[in-house]
């Protein structure tokens, strides 16, 4: 779909579940995702933009479409920083927008997004980006169930933790309520990097999704609930074997 | 206030020998932006995979608990050199300049120098 309408230099945007990418000419110049952090946000955590900058900008220039052009003019941010966040907030969003779903693809011709020209990317570059992306997340630990639920330092990394200064900084907010998108915002980086840290660290141990089971024990049929009330006494021997027999597969 | 299409196209201008540059971001591996290379040296895959020499050379860092930063890295090929210089001010967290040389034709001094004045002229 992002192919075809940027082989017919098609503009507007294009919506999707998790996402929209907003096109000028076939080419695309913003992503935004609920899950990536804004460029507002990346902005304003490098402590470059103070947020009433950023209110500003888009108050002055934001009916004209141009708050990147503004933003540089000004002199709050200079070109190379700008280029640098939008780029990266961009390749961001368009991970997510672009994953795959099942839900409804449309697109609004002639759609703008209010920031304004700042370095438009080639479709094809944001699509094999895209899948690069995914290759790398499931080569570094092929579980995604690390993407979206909260994660908790691992209870039985006993042994000293030699993750990294930036992973550390997410091991740190990782307390099983905030999920890796909530980490990423309170961060200010983008998503798709504090995925890649969330896996890695998980691929080294250091982290785990919260067990489901304790909060979800079901209660026994009635049947086996009553047997397990006869036999009070329960074979420990078997059930050892049992359970050598279970890890030796697994 | 170079943004960063000319800031690298001044690299390859500026710095004698210059065969590619590349600005990376070295969590995802993404180039964010190239110039030079060749059919003989793909600085999209080069960007990917010298993204695990910093982070190798950061987590050595880490267990020998040594507070400091890195600079640049260089490796001597037989042929090139390869400079990698990593990106300090805040908005450049995460992000390195690489730059690819010709060893006949560099100044490797030079080349570091100037690689250090376009990473300034980036960040302004």
């Amino acid at each position: 779909m992002l192919l075809r309408l940027a082989s017919e230099r098609a503009t507007g945007a294009l919506l999707r579940d998790r996402g929209t990418l907003y096109l000028v000419e076939g080419q695309v110049v913003h992503a935004e995702s609920p899950v990536a952090p804004g460029i507002d946000v990346m902005l304003s955590a490098t402590g470059r933009l103070r947020p009433d900058g950023w209110t500003q900008a888009i108050r002055e220039a934001g009916a004209d479409g141009a708050v990147g052009r503004y933003l540089v003019d000004s002199g709050l941010v200079s070109g190379g920083e700008l280029e640098i966040c939008h780029l990266g907030a961009l390749f961001d969003a368009a991970f997510f927008a672009l994953a795959p779903s099942s839900g409804p693809t449309r697109f609004r011709y002639g759609a703008a997004h209010w920031i304004g020209p700042v370095r438009p990317v080639a479709a094809e570059a944001v699509e094999r980006e895209t899948l690069r992306r995914r290759a790398l997340l499931d080569r570094l630990w092929a579980h995604p169930e690390t993407d979206t639920a909260p994660v908790v330092p691992s209870p039985r990394s006993a042994r000293p933790r030699t993750a990294a200064p930036r992973q550390r900084a997410v091991l740190d907010l990782a307390d099983g309520v905030r999920t890796p998108a909530d980490i990423a915002r309170a961060l200010g980086r983008p998503a798709f990097h504090t995925l890649i840290d969330v896996r890695r660290l998980a691929a080294a141990g250091l982290v785990e999704t919260p067990r489901p089971a304790a909060a979800a024990a079901p209660t026994p049929p009635s049947d086996v609930a009553r047997l397990m009330a006869m036999s009070a006494d329960p074979d420990v021997a078997l059930l050892r074997r049992l359970r050598d027999a279970l890890e030796a597969t697994l | 206030m170079a943004n960063t299409e000319t800031a690298l196209k001044e690299a390859m201008a500026m710095i004698e020998g210059a065969v590619g540059v590349a600005l990376v971001d070295y969590t995802s591996g993404m180039a964010l932006g190239t110039i030079g290379g060749g059919k003989h040296l793909d600085l999209n895959v080069a960007a990917a995979g010298n993204t695990d020499v910093v982070r190798a050379k950061l987590r050595a860092m880490e267990m020998l608990g040594l507070q400091d930063e890195i600079e640049d890295i260089l490796i001597t090929l037989g042929g090139q050199y390869h400079l990698i210089r990593l990106l300090k001010a805040r908005g450049g967290n995460g992000l390195f300049l690489y730059l690819a040389l010709d060893n006949k034709r560099a100044n490797l001094a030079m080349a570091r120098h100037q690689l250090r004045k376009i990473e300034a002229e980036l960040e302004v």
